[in-house]
């Protein structure tokens, strides 16, 4: 506790004698002086545009507005988007659509990022829109496919003494 | 705000829950609690496929089995102002309390901890040191389960202690 108001005391007289809007301001300056391991470490992203993918694949995309240590988080604003890979597992398409007010059980969420808003959109040029129910359905194919493919592996692994941890519902 | 709280607010709401095997429940949620077990009214439920659609007048939910919740849009200004009304309320059952017992006035706010230490007296062992205070109370409102177990035991001492009185005179 005694630390703190060192560190952060230097930034907040600078800050008004620079005025340059690319210095990390003093809250950032802040929460980084602290290390922050479990659920907390997201504290940093409330109020930012993050990326969220779900244990069944899902990629939404929205402004994080709550959370609780269960990583249960609200999201608003947020699309959904579906990109499907070609053969060489790139990703080819994609689509998406609005879905507005989210609350996700924390268990359920693999990963979670903050999103840089100037640049999140620009590999998107490079694939090809198509309407997101068509997304919906290929992507349905392609997880059956996951689906029994892992399952084959799961046997041939068997033989061989060997288990394969795979659950229908973990398709991210 | 957590999340839990912004559910609270969604009562009397059209939601959407998605579960974890992928069916859909749409309907108007009456309550919820704090490990997510919901309880709604007028619900269609939708199966993992799309394909087959259920009318149901009331179901319950537990917590576990929900992957997310789809809150109406307009579900954040409506938390705020009602948490701005809670508070207004607090504070004007504050002013009230405090002209009657001023000594009141400093706990009030802390409606969640006075949650909490009731939860404490029934499960652990929290209850045991107001026992010593206000035992007889204590003994109505648990129907005396662990207190009387104690006081049996204390009785039980008292009684040893007597014959062994006894026996030494």
């Amino acid at each position: 506790m005694s630390e703190s108001p060192v560190t952060v005391q230097p930034s907040q007289e600078q800050q008004p004698q620079t005025k340059d809007p690319s210095a990390p301001n003093v809250e950032d300056l802040y929460l980084e002086s602290y290390a922050f391991t479990t659920a907390a470490a997201i504290v940093g992203s409330v109020d930012r545009k993050v990326f969220v993918l779900l244990r069944d694949g899902r990629n939404l995309f929205g402004i994080l507005r709550t959370f609780d240590q269960f990583a249960n988080l609200v999201l608003q604003d947020v699309v959904e988007r579906i990109y499907l890979n070609d053969e060489s597992n790139t990703p080819k398409k994609f689509g998406e659509t609005y879905k507005g007010v989210f609350m996700v059980r924390g268990e359920n969420v693999v990963m979670l990022g903050e999103l840089d808003i100037d640049k999140e959109d620009d590999h998107l040029y490079e694939l090809e829109q198509i309407p997101f129910e068509v997304a919906e359905k290929e992507l349905k194919i392609a997880h059956a496919k996951t689906i029994k493919d892992e399952k084959i592996k799961g046997k041939k692994l068997l033989e061989k003494g060997l288990i394969n941890d795979f659950v229908k519902s973990d398709l991210y | 705000m957590l999340p839990l709280y912004l559910l609270t607010s969604a009562k009397s709401k059209e939601i959407l829950i998605e579960l974890k095997n992928g069916e859909n429940l749409t309907g108007e949620l009456v309550n919820c609690d704090s490990w997510m077990n919901l309880t709604l009214k007028n619900v269609i439920q939708t199966s993992p496929n799309g394909e087959e659609f259920l009318k149901i007048p009331e179901i319950y939910v537990r917590g576990n089995h929900i992957k997310y919740l789809r809150l109406p849009e307009e579900i954040m200004d409506h938390a705020k102002e009602q948490n701005i009304l809670n508070m207004e309320q607090r504070n004007r059952n504050q002013k009230r309390r405090g002209g009657n017992q001023g000594g009141n006035y400093n706990n009030y706010g802390n409606n969640n901890n006075n949650n909490r230490d009731r939860d404490n007296s029934g499960r652990f062992g929290g209850g045991r040191d107001r026992g010593h205070f206000r035992n007889d109370q204590q003994q109505h409102r648990n129907g005396g389960g662990r207190n009387r177990y104690n006081n049996n035991n204390n009785n039980n001492n008292n009684n040893n202690n007597n014959s062994q009185n006894q026996n030494q005179n």
